[in-house]
């Protein structure tokens, strides 16, 4: 039985691989340490341009929560060469978009440029690096700007806070604890010296991954990349946080009262970090229950017993492990109690029974789908290779990481589902303000 | 300055790479000249690629781009439908939407959902068509499964059923999300709720909805002759041409016509009376604040809007665009973005949308800010778009928007779909053929007269709907003055897009004497309240950038004063002595007469509710409502001074939770206890 099931799995990733051709890339070492990653793609006449640092809202100071984030706003504001307002000026000017994003373990920049602008983009990308620079003017507009931007995202969207409830429970004394938008008492509180210290410790190019995707000349962009950013002095090398967070043990409960409709049910479980075998298997549970209309959780609450409107589970994929977050919003006059019984015998279904091998085929066909799609924008692609090299450790995961989910069998997800989804978990009721909490 | 400046590191890695470029002459890049953004090579040409199309015998029209970088095919059918008012039966085309993929006489809701997902592919449905992307090696069996959504769902009874209690459920979910009540009060109060554009489903209409309803929309306007098949992707035409003949080669073309009777009314078998957009809807009306009220909300969600007769074939269009650009959207350097964010600090986003439309266009301003500024932030708007028709752009604005929206053109064409996008738009549209191909040659001429020109056609300060969905009793004094309807300046609207009318449940076992009593059991009692020599009461918060201080005083036998402080400075005090009141101010010092000293007297104790007797001519219990979900009792109480009071008293805690006050001196309507 076993074995028939990998030799379905093998042969499914040999259809998998005849989909897809694997995406070449050149990579090399500054002196200074910084990692390059050059990919070639010169079938529209576009170039991205972008820069990983391996600094989140884990780097940071207990007492400067959202600090990073906040930093990453900062790093618009200019540099040595480049004044207040300037730097989105030239990127746009010259055609371009640009952006960054910052998660618990690391924080992106990128741009995206027509090809003949490669070398705007490193000199916007090795100006940040090498003197950023932001006055009084733009520390405090930012602030504020952050403060809306926590406002419009967590406390003006119905349900908005289910992400900072359910960190908050989940860890005790790990930073993943705080959300990465932070608490703005802690940014409130930042000063000049905060500002010196982060952008010493952590915007060094050993703590950094470059990638140049799209429309270019491997060679070109190679002398490019050395031209711009050889002079980066190399920093004191960054040490990651080694807090070892102890099992939960037991179930955190809780009520949360927001200005809501329909209640909700919450279940936050932890799971491996990244990159591990389980990870993958956690993550094709979650598959099972959520994605697509024929996924377990959308067929028993939404169609058959019709008592949920919306479900959904996902891994929050940490480093230093994470979350698997499984949710469901009832449907009218559904209270919340039944919702998490109808979630919860779900979870013991697949304890109890396992996983189909036909059921599983339908995941391997979504993955095969997923990783087709995920080449078809060269920003996607740049973004995955310098994700693949600095959180996993190896950039050769963007052509093979789909062979770590094609390893799991049926089994591995039922044991992963006993291991994983058990009774140590956070489990939260979302109410309506004034609702009685059962 | 307090800045974060790393010149001192810059300096010396330069000293150090110039060094090193000494020694090493062989190195052979010129000295990197930091100072200046380099010199960029010649741009790359932007080739919009080619489409291929044939019609089949029944009308469908067929697009292909071939594109074989990836494995992928997308697949669309779309109709060339036009909008109408649906009226009672609104939403009977989303619901149609809902239904497409639940169920044909083939397969099953089950049996689509399990036969997709096993090919991992997707299927979206829209209330103009059917969209699919699947992997090339799948298509040929994605195809029949595809076509039998289009052209034969059943709409079967139990899943009209729970479609509707589906869509009822996230119309009450409406009501607490105040992006979902920006979005659709925003679109009624911009086009009416007459209009196609503007009708909201309500719990109301829904209830009327009949699966017949949904099955005449798709009898009527899915249909071979006003149709588009699209595929992209890892196909070529003559494998197109193949799957389409096989597939949809024998749809009938056999439209169901809406009947025109004597009277002028308009039915469609199986739907009822429709009507259809006779005209575009154009802006209209004095600027008016409508607001949908969030108390204690967080932010206030802004939306500026009017219609726009603007046809995407309109040569004033691309202009309008740029216009657009410039104002807010899509650049961070627009310039509601660079004021409202970058200069003030009041949001995370400031966007302007300019949408040509071949039935009705629209534009609309919007941004979430913070509630004390709200007011500021809808006054600075609204000078953006004034400036934008009054004063040309700066040559550097018009240069970085062209520019951008050059990139952006070359950018989206990564996307093969784009291909399909622009032909399908030429076809609907009835655009000239060379639309695309011309579009950067002709944004490259566009001056700032063209922008300006385009400014004066298509925005409408004057005449524009100020929506805001926030706090209104912290809001409402406010924004009145930024409305011009002077009859009423701010008009409230509920989640639904109607005139808000607010409800009581009745409470029959109680009187208003007895509510205010337990309210003053509540905070200890008549005797220790009783027992209150004075109080005093300090506030402080900033205003624009100014701290502001508030101080008031309560003495016995109804002694008050107050004293408002700016920046340390008195700037306004009201002094009370029991019987005579005084203000002063920069204006001068006035004895407070009539309203103001009714006022001053009412408010002037530190519990005003021990002395309703002596106040109060008439209280009325209005009954039971609810505030943050908690009941609430209200009382209406009219001043013998004139004006009238509304008190919220939670129920269960009997503590008072907002106080609504009216300057009006006419009296109210209605049953009443005296006091």
């Amino acid at each position: 039985m076993k074995t028939n099931i990998t030799l379905l799995a093998l042969m499914l990733a040999a259809t998998a691989t005849a989909q897809r051709s694997a995406i070449a890339y050149t990579e090399f070492d500054l002196d200074n340490g910084m990692h390059v990653i050059l990919h070639q793609d010169n079938s529209t006449p576009i170039v991205c341009v972008s820069v990983m640092y391996h600094v989140g809202s884990k780097n940071e100071d207990p007492t400067r929560r959202g600090f990073a984030h906040f930093f990453e706003h900062l790093l618009f504001e200019g540099s040595a060469n480049i004044g207040r307002g300037e730097f989105s000026k030239h990127v746009e000017r010259a055609g371009g978009v640009l952006n960054a994003n910052t998660t618990a373990d690391r924080t992106y920049y990128y741009e995206v440029l027509p090809s003949n602008q490669i070398e705007l983009g490193l000199w916007l990308e090795s100006e940040r690096m090498l003197h950023a620079k932001v006055d009084q003017k733009g520390v405090d507009t930012q602030r504020e700007v952050v403060k809306e931007e926590r406002r419009q995202r967590y406390e003006n969207q119905p349900y908005g806070t289910i992400l900072l409830e359910v960190l908050d429970r989940a860890y005790d004394t790990h930073p993943y604890k705080w959300p990465t938008i932070g608490f703005m008492e802690d940014l409130n509180a930042a000063s000049e010296a905060d500002y010196q210290a982060f952008y010493k410790k952590f915007y060094v190019p050993n703590n950094a991954v470059l990638v140049i995707a799209g429309d270019i000349d491997v060679a070109q962009a190679r002398a490019l990349a050395t031209k711009y950013f050889k002079e980066i002095p190399r920093g004191a090398d960054v040490v990651q946080p080694s807090v070892v967070e102890a099992p939960l043990k037991g179930e955190r409960r809780g009520v949360v009262h927001d200005r809501i409709q329909l209640p909700a049910v919450v279940l936050g479980y932890r799971i491996p970090p990244t990159g591990s075998k389980d990870y993958y298997a956690v993550d094709l549970l979650n598959r099972l229950l959520s994605s697509g209309n024929s996924s377990r959780l959308n067929i028993a609450l939404k169609d058959q017993q019709q008592k949920a409107v919306a479900t959904g589970a996902f891994n929050l994929p940490f480093e230093q492990g994470g979350l698997a977050i499984l949710y469901a919003i009832a449907n009218a006059g559904v209270d919340a109690a039944a919702l998490e019984q109808a979630m919860q015998a779900e979870l013991e279904r697949v304890k109890r029974d396992g996983v189909p091998k036909d059921e599983f085929a339908k995941l391997v066909a979504q993955l095969e789908m997923e990783s087709v799609q995920d080449r078809s924008r060269i920003a996607g692609i740049a973004s995955d290779l310098a994700r693949c090299h600095m959180l996993m450790g190896d950039a050769r995961l963007v052509n093979s990481e789909i062979d770590r989910y094609l390893a799991l069998t049926p089994d591995d997800l039922k044991r992963a589902a006993s291991t994983y989804f058990g009774n140590d978990r956070v489990a939260l009721h979302y109410l309506p303000v004034g609702a009685k909490q059962p | 300055m307090n800045a974060l400046n790393m010149k001192a590191t810059s300096s010396t890695a330069r000293r150090a790479a110039c060094t090193a470029l000494l020694i090493l002459p062989l190195i052979m890049n010129a000295q990197l000249d930091r100072s200046k953004p380099p010199v960029p090579a010649q741009p790359p040409a932007v080739h919009v690629g080619e489409h291929k199309t044939f019609t089949l015998p029944n009308g469908l029209r067929v697009i292909v781009v071939e594109n074989r970088k990836l494995s992928l095919v997308s697949v669309q059918v779309r109709f060339d439908m036009f909008p109408i008012v649906q009226k009672k039966h609104a939403n009977a085309i989303e619901l149609m939407d809902e239904l497409l993929a639940a169920g044909t006489a083939k397969h099953s809701k089950a049996d689509i959902d399990e036969r997709i997902d096993r090919m991992g592919a997707q299927l979206a449905t829209g209330p103009e068509g059917v969209y699919a992307s699947v992997l090339s090696k799948h298509l040929s069996a994605m195809l029949p499964l595809f076509a039998d959504v289009v052209r034969n769902p059943a709409f079967p009874e139990q899943e009209f059923q729970s479609a509707r209690q589906r869509m009822t459920s996230e119309v009450k979910q409406r009501k607490d999300d105040p992006s979902a009540i920006a979005e659709a009060v925003g679109r009624a109060a911009i086009f009416s709720k007459s209009h196609p554009y503007g009708e909201i489903a309500t719990t109301k209409s829904l209830g009327t909805l009949q699966r017949e309803q949904a099955a005449a929309c798709h009898a009527k306007f899915f249909r071979p002759e006003i149709g588009y098949l699209v595929f992209v992707g890892d196909i070529n035409e003559k494998e197109a041409k193949a799957l389409a003949k096989s597939h949809f080669g024998d749809w009938k073309p056999s439209q169901r016509y809406v009947v025109v009777h004597e009277d002028g009314t308009q039915t469609l078998d199986g739907f009822g009376e429709v009507r259809f957009l006779d005209k575009p809807r154009v802006p209209s009306g004095p600027r008016r604040v409508v607001m949908v009220d969030r108390p204690g909300a967080a932010q206030s969600i802004i939306r500026i809007g009017f219609p726009l007769n603007l046809h995407p074939k309109d040569n004033r269009a691309l202009a309008a665009q740029v216009m657009n650009t410039i104002l807010g959207g899509g650049v961070f350097n627009a310039r509601l973005m660079q004021n409202l964010r970058e200069d003030k600090g009041w949001t995370y986003g400031c966007y302007a949308n300019l949408e040509s439309d071949r039935f009705n266009g629209y534009f609309t301003a919007s941004a979430s800010v913070r509630t004390a500024v709200t007011d500021s932030a809808v006054a600075e708007m609204m000078k953006e778009l004034e400036r934008m028709r009054t004063t040309k752009v700066t040559t550097e604005e018009l240069d970085l928007a062209k520019q951008f929206m050059a990139g952006s053109f070359g950018r989206n064409l990564e996307d093969p779909r784009t291909i399909a996008r622009f032909a399908l738009n030429t076809y609907l549209n009835e655009l000239p053929k060379d639309h695309y191909s011309t579009y950067l040659k002709r944004l490259d001429a566009i001056t700032s007269d063209d922008v300006q020109a385009a400014a004066e056609a298509f925005l409408h300060p004057d005449n524009a709907v100020i929506l805001v969905v926030g706090d209104k009793n912290k809001l409402q004094a406010r924004l009145a003055p930024l409305s011009w309807n002077q009859g009423q300046p701010v008009m409230e609207l509920d989640a639904d897009g109607d005139r808000y009318v607010e409800t009581f449940e009745p409470v029959r076992d109680r009187t208003a004497e007895q509510v205010i009593e337990r309210h003053l059991e509540a905070i200890g009692g008549r005797a220790a309240i009783a027992r209150i020599k004075d109080m005093r009461m300090g506030l402080s918060t900033e205003m624009a950038g100014t701290p502001v201080e508030v101080m008031q005083w309560y003495g016995p036998d109804g002694l008050f004063r107050s004293q408002a402080k700016a920046n340390g400075a008195v700037i306004q005090e009201e002094i009370f002595d029991g019987q005579r009141g005084l203000r002063r101010n920069a204006m001068g010092t006035v004895e407070l007469e009539d309203h103001d000293l009714a006022e001053v007297r009412f408010n002037g104790h530190p519990v005003p509710e021990l002395h309703y007797a002596k106040e109060v001519e008439r209280a009325t219990l209005s009954g039971r409502t609810s505030i943050d979900g908690k009941p609430v009792l209200k009382v209406h109480m009219v001043l013998f001074a004139g004006g009238t009071v509304g008190d919220y008293f939670d129920e269960q805690s009997g503590l008072k939770l907002r106080r609504v006050e009216l300057r009006s001196r006419r009296a109210a309507h209605g049953d009443h206890h005296g006091l």
